[in-house]
């Protein structure tokens, strides 16, 4: 019985830990209208390291705020270059990422 | 960059001739973005049934056009590139519009007629506004929309906006006014604007103005 507890227990930090490490967030300044932003959920839902079984298909844009939320497939590394390219490309400008827990709590700071 | 310079060059040494963005001024702001919108106006005894797409090569260069359809007939299709300069700052988004456009003789002239527009547009999450003046053959125009927009969070909002018109021509003067509301789902936007004169020194001008339609951007 503790064998079966420990087991579940440490099945549940892996899959906690891995989901919080495959969400974050991005600043974007200027991103104020959801009919303007339709550009920057569709250009981030092509790539390739978005998990779109997560907030809407993979996306989810707070205008009220200026964030970006995406889920990242926990196979897949989020490339900050590529990603930051694609937000320009739906005609805003991103100014930081960082990861959250399941939570939505504030993880790290990329650079 | 150089054909965008020739064009330039092109329709300034045309007449004028205007052409307002199709769907709206905000969208579609995304590379390789397009839209296309069907529209019904009403103005001097007159309904017009008009046919507009947008496309957006990149955020900064967009190509538009209009095709107007009235008395059983086409009118002149409106060919226009309105490039922007945007600016993004925080809760903030503003962009700087120059248009040329290009009226071709698809409604049985001959005349080749162009036109620029000078537009401003600003935003916030809660409130919209843009002017823009133009001129168009003898017109002289301002056109200003301003309001507050209520957005549900879950991809759907509500611009209230106020509009104001005016025209100065060889056939008089004209300040047109009323309000737009403009409701978006997605990617499917529909819009409805009324003006009344508040200045109507126009011979040409007869009326109210009213306009509805609906549109898609991709």
């Amino acid at each position: 019985m503790l064998r079966k507890i420990t087991f579940l227990a440490l099945l549940c930090a892996m899959f906690s830990g891995s989901l919080s490490a495959q969400n974050y967030v991005v600043s974007v300044h200027g991103i104020v209208c959801e009919l303007c932003s339709l550009g920057v959920a569709k250009k981030l839902r092509k790539l390739s390291f978005i998990d779109p079984s997560n907030y809407d298909k993979g996306i989810k844009v707070d205008i009220n705020n200026q964030l970006v939320y995406l889920a990242v497939r926990e196979d897949a590394a989020l490339d900050k270059t590529v990603l930051f390219d694609a937000i320009e490309a739906g005609g805003y400008q991103p100014i930081e990422i960082w990861a959250i827990d399941s939570a939505g709590k504030k993880l790290e700071v990329s650079q | 960059m150089k054909g965008v310079l020739y064009l330039l060059l092109l329709v300034g040494a045309c007449n004028t001739a205007l052409a307002h963005q199709p769907v709206m001024d905000m969208a579609p702001r995304w590379n390789n973005g397009y839209g296309i919108q069907t529209r019904t106006e009403h103005a001097n005894s007159t309904t017009t049934q008009w046919l507009e797409g947008v496309y957006t090569f990149k955020p900064s260069v967009r190509m538009t056009f209009k095709l107007p359809y009235a008395d059983g007939e086409f009118g002149d299709a409106i060919v226009a590139v309105p490039i922007k300069h945007y600016k993004n700052a925080g809760g903030f988004t503003s962009s700087w519009g120059l248009t040329p456009s290009v009226a071709m003789p698809t409604g049985g002239g001959s005349d080749w007629d162009a036109g620029l527009s000078l537009s401003y547009s600003a935003e916030t999450a809660s409130l919209f506004q843009l002017y823009d003046v133009y001129t168009l053959g003898d017109k002289t125009g301002l056109d200003v929309n301003i309001g507050p927009v209520y957005a549900d969070g879950n991809g759907s909002s509500l611009f209230t906006l106020w509009d104001v018109t005016a025209v100065d021509s060889a056939s008089g003067q004209r300040i047109l006014t009323g309000p737009v509301l403009m409701y978006f789902k997605r990617n499917v936007v529909v819009r409805f604007e009324y003006k009344m004169p508040l200045l109507d020194n126009d011979n040409e001008w007869d009326g109210d103005f009213i306009s509805a339609g609906i549109g898609i951007v991709y």
